[in-house]
Formats: C-alpha cells, structure tokens, sequence
C-alpha cells in the first residue's frame, strides 16, 4: 500500500482525500444535524401554522406580521435594543476605562488580584450571579438598600419597579460582562507601539491628546469587535432577566428569547416563536453588518 | 531641565499608585457578591438576614452543605448530570474538532474549503434559531430530558474546529511530511505528531468547552424539564424557591458547590483561562 502511495502520486491524492473526508466526519454530521439543519428548519417553520395536531400549514408572512402589528411582541422587542444599546455602551465603555487603568507595570501580586477580581464574574454562569443579585436588590431585605437606608437615601424598588428594573439588569449585566472587555483592551494596549507614545510626550502632547489621537485610532479595530461581540450577546439575554424579574414587572424586561420560549414551549406557537428566532437571527446579522460597514470609515486597520 | 524631568516622573509614579489604589478599591467591591456568597452559606440559617450583611464568614459551620445534600431535592443528582454533560461535551469536543481541524489545515481533498466555510456558518447563528427544531426532534427521539441528549448536541462545535485549525497551521509541516515518506498514515500523523504539539491549544479549548458547559442555561431549561434530569443552573433557580425565604443560607451552600468548579479552573489556570475566554471571544 505504502510503496504504491508513494508510486502513484493520483492514489496517494486519492487516499489523502478519504482521510480527509473520514476525518471530518463525526465534526460535520453533528453540525449538519444540530446546527444547520434545525437553523433551516426554524425558518421553513417561520412561515406556518403549527400545533402539534394537525401539524404544520402554510400561512406565508402571517407570523411575521403578527409580530410587527402585536404592541406586546412589540415592546419587547425594543426592550431587547435598549438593553442591547445600553449593556454594550457600559460594557465596552467601563471596560475601555479599566484597562486604561491598569495598562501599567505593577508587583505580579497585584496584577493576579485584578485578574480575579474583574474576570470571575465572566466566568461564572449568569444564572449563578443572578440569584445572588437577586438578593442584594430586594426592596426589604435587600443588602443594597440596607446600605443606601444607613447612608441616608432612599430605598429603589430595584426589580419590582418598571421604571427600574432594566437598568438594574443591565448595572448587573455590566458588572458581569466589564471584565472580558477589559481583558482584550489591554491586550490591544499593550500593542500601542511604545516608540510613538514616548516621541508624543516628548513633543509635549497632553493626556487626552495622545489618548484620541494615538490609542484610539490604533485600538479602534478592537473597539469594533468588542461592540460586535457585546451586542450578538446582549441580543441573546436570557437567565439573567428570567432569574432576576421573569421579564416583569408586566413586560416591562422582558427580552426575545423569554418570548420565545414561552410562545413555543409555553403556548405551543411553534411558527410564531419560530419567526421571532427568525427575527432575531436577522437582526443580529444587521447589527453585525452595520457596524462592519461603519467600521470602514472610521476603523485604522 | 533634569531635576524637572526628575520631578515629574516621581509625581507621574504618584499618579500611578493613585490609580492603581482607586482600582482596588473597585475590585474589591467587584468580588462582594462572591465574598457575600460564601459567608452567607456558613451563617445558621436563623441568621441569614440580619443586617449588617456579613462578608467574611463568621464560622467555618457546614451544616447548610450537609442540609442541602439532605433535603428532597436530588442535589447530588443534579450535580453528577452537570459533571456528566460538562465532561463529555469537553472530551467530545477534543475529539471531533481536533480531527476535523487536522483535515482541514493538513490535508487536502476536494471540496476542503467549502465545506471549510459551510462550518464557519454556524458561528452566526444564536442557540434560539436552533432550539425549536432541536426540541421537536428529541421530542420524536425520545432525547428529551434526557442529560446526555444536551451533551450530544454539544459534541462539536465550529469555534473548536476553527481554533485548532488555526493553530495546527501555525506549525511547520517538516516532520508530518517526514513520517508521510516513511509510510505513516495519515492517523498515525495526528496522533503521533500533530495532536503532541498541540497541547496549549487542546487545554484552552478544553477549559472554555468545559465552563461555557457547565454554565449552559438556556438550552438546559428547555430540554431538560424533571427536577432529576436537570443541570445546575436551572435547578438552581428551583432551589431557591423550594428553599424559599427562610433558607437564604442553604440556598447559598448550593450556590457555592455549583460554583466550585469554575472557581477553582479559574484559580489554578489562571492566565490559560483567561487566554482561552479572550480567544473564545468569536463565539458566545
């Protein structure tokens, strides 16, 4: 087999292909069957009515203009681009502003606390963290409200008001997310060439100058993706709301993938709940375009 | 002109220090909710809400951990499907995506870089265009709640395959070539060349498969309903409220076990994780 391999080079292509083939496989078939077939699946389920009676009909674009004409699905929608917008500018904006903070030499001691203080939260499932901040943002029991009642101000109905529910999501969200940020800022910092920044105070170029005229232009390529990824995040919040409110009060937190779920595994509204995936999908894919479109004009590669 | 720059250099050291003082500060209260977390799980229950909070605990008492392990909810259970789903899908994963990406960074077969790009597709899509169908088809299989049912959806993954590629291109070829003349198979390669040098790959990818496993929730809630097949996460959203108001502190000893694990990755692979995490910054 061996002599022959090296023979001929057409059997030897040959036999490289069938390892190919063999090797990707297992990979392949698992991704056909529980990625790409189900995600055409969803969107062939998008445009029918479904019960798991009669099965599936045919109803064309009814599920979609449901969702666009429901005040409900409606608000709830744009509660997910609000959190959406504010999650990801407090995100990557705090998390901008740390690394700026810590992008300096200092004892390895220290550089290991703040590595765990900022990065354990990322790793930790929101579902986890958001049961304990359940319990720092009870109005009576609360540990938040007990220190603002000893400080002097008020108690905020933190999840049981809607006026305050969202931002007390994304505060959390925040506190959550920040340090992944972080992490990659500072790696793009580090790259921020040290020649150029020294020739900058030499000329005598203050704070803010060698800030947006240096660092921002040479890390915008990372801002980009950090937006990028925040928001394909934020547009999936789940566990957080669900544990913290349970998208109430009324609507007023709930986010497209609570909906979802309830529309088909609560209601049994299959095709509609396929069409807000099908919704959601799409417009995950146009905040991605947006902004890789926007980023041409003002991204330094 | 020295002494001035002198002067400033020391007053910009100042300025550091000051910075580095005030972000302390921050990350201290940053770890509050863990500190809170695991002094509350050593308080007697009685305790639980008196103020203030405490966020050293005040004893070392296990007696929430030992109530948790004996309440009526299947803890151990629930703990041993998690262990069970974050093992498998981990070990699952460096199998499927280190041989898929073996083929298509080493060899080279019609169709490769289609087929390539059809798997890098599936990065685009988020778990709620999938779960639908996904459902209706374990609902016909009979693989809902059914642990291993989660585990196998999660056997690959596009963002595995696409990692390894992109290290095992990194690596010369010389040697591979080397053992091909000398009639090794193409298996034999892998195993005996390609997969020895890719250990800082497999470990990252082994170390973000098994956390972002081990913390699934959305999937979990959907495909895994009984309290006994359930994992951590969602079960313990149902802890808490089978625990209720009262037992705050058995709620937390709970918390602390689930979190255990994680923590203690973290602890001990500290700069890996965090590499693996950055990296896995392509995909959620």
């Amino acid at each position: 087999m061996t002599t022959i391999a090296a023979n001929r080079p057409s059997e030897l292509r040959r036999a490289q292909a069938r390892a190919g083939y063999l090797f990707i496989l297992p990979s392949f078939v698992l991704y056909l069957t529980f990625v790409l077939a189900p995600v055409i699946v969803t969107f062939l389920l998008s445009f029918t009515y479904y019960d798991a009676i009669d099965g599936a009909s045919f109803v064309g674009l009814d599920n979609f203009v449901r969702f666009l004409t429901d005040e409900r699905s409606l608000q709830i929608f744009w509660n997910t681009l609000r959190f959406t917008f504010f999650a990801v500018t407090f995100n990557v904006g705090v998390g901008l502003a740390l690394a700026m903070a810590l992008n300096r030499a200092m004892p390895a001691f220290l550089l290991y606390f703040f590595r765990l203080a900022f990065f354990l939260p990322v790793i930790i499932a929101a579902a986890f963290v958001s049961i304990v901040w359940g319990y720092f943002y009870g109005d009576d029991l609360g540990v938040i409200n007990y220190y603002l009642i000893r400080l002097g101000f008020a108690p905020v109905r933190w999840l049981t008001s809607s006026s305050t529910a969202m931002m007390s999501i994304i505060i959390m969200d925040v506190w959550k997310n920040t340090g992944f940020f972080m992490i990659i800022f500072i790696a793009a910092l580090q790259g921020v060439p040290k020649n150029i920044m020294d020739a900058a105070v030499m000329d005598g170029a203050n704070w803010w100058r060698r800030f947006s005229r240096i660092i921002l232009p040479f890390i915008s390529p990372v801002i980009f993706f950090n937006i990028v990824y925040a928001s394909i995040g934020a547009m999936q919040v789940y566990e957080s709301i669900v544990i913290l409110t349970q998208g109430g009060p009324g609507d007023s937190t709930r986010s497209m993938s609570i909906l979802i779920v309830e529309e088909a595994f609560g209601s049994f509204e299959i095709g509609y709940a396929a069409s807000v995936s099908v919704v959601l999908t799409l417009v995950i894919l146009v905040i991605t375009s947006l902004q890789l479109i926007a980023s041409r004009r003002w991204v330094s590669y | 002109m020295f002494s001035k720059g002198l002067q400033t250099r020391a007053t910009a050291r100042w300025v550091d220090w000051g910075i580095i003082a005030v972000m302390a500060v921050i990350g201290v209260f940053m770890l509050m909710p863990f500190l809170w977390l695991f002094s509350m799980s050593f308080r007697p229950v009685a305790d639980a809400y008196k103020m203030p909070p405490s966020f050293i605990p005040p004893t070392l008492d296990f007696t929430n951990y030992r109530a948790v392990l004996a309440s009526d909810v299947p803890f151990l259970r629930i703990y041993w499907n998690s262990v069970q789903i974050a093992v498998l899908v981990t070990v699952g994963q460096l199998v499927t995506c280190t041989l898929a990406a073996f083929a298509f960074a080493r060899l080279s077969f019609p169709g490769r870089d289609s087929l390539f790009f059809v798997m890098l597709i599936g990065l685009m899509f988020p778990a709620q265009v999938t779960i639908i169908p996904i459902y209706l088809g374990y609902a016909q299989t009979g693989l809902l709640n059914q642990p291993l049912g989660l585990a196998l959806m999660y056997l690959t993954s596009s963002f595995g395959v696409f990692l390894v590629r992109q290290f095992m291109r990194s690596q010369p070829k010389a040697l591979e070539e080397a053992a091909l003349m000398d009639g090794a198979g193409y298996f034999k390669i892998f195993w005996r060349i390609s997969l020895p040098q890719l250990r800082p790959a497999l470990s990252a990818l082994g170390i973000i498969t098994f956390t972002q496993t081990w913390n699934y929730y959305f999937q979990a809630r959907v495909l895994l309903e009984p309290q006994d097949a359930m994992t951590l996460p969602v079960a313990m959203d149902m802890l808490r409220g089978f625990m209720g108001q009262g037992n705050l502190s058995m709620v937390m000893a709970a918390m602390s076990m689930a979190v255990l694990p994680v923590i203690l990755i973290f602890l001990v692979a500290q700069k890996l994780v965090i590499e693996g995490v950055t990296m896995s910054g392509i995909k959620h």
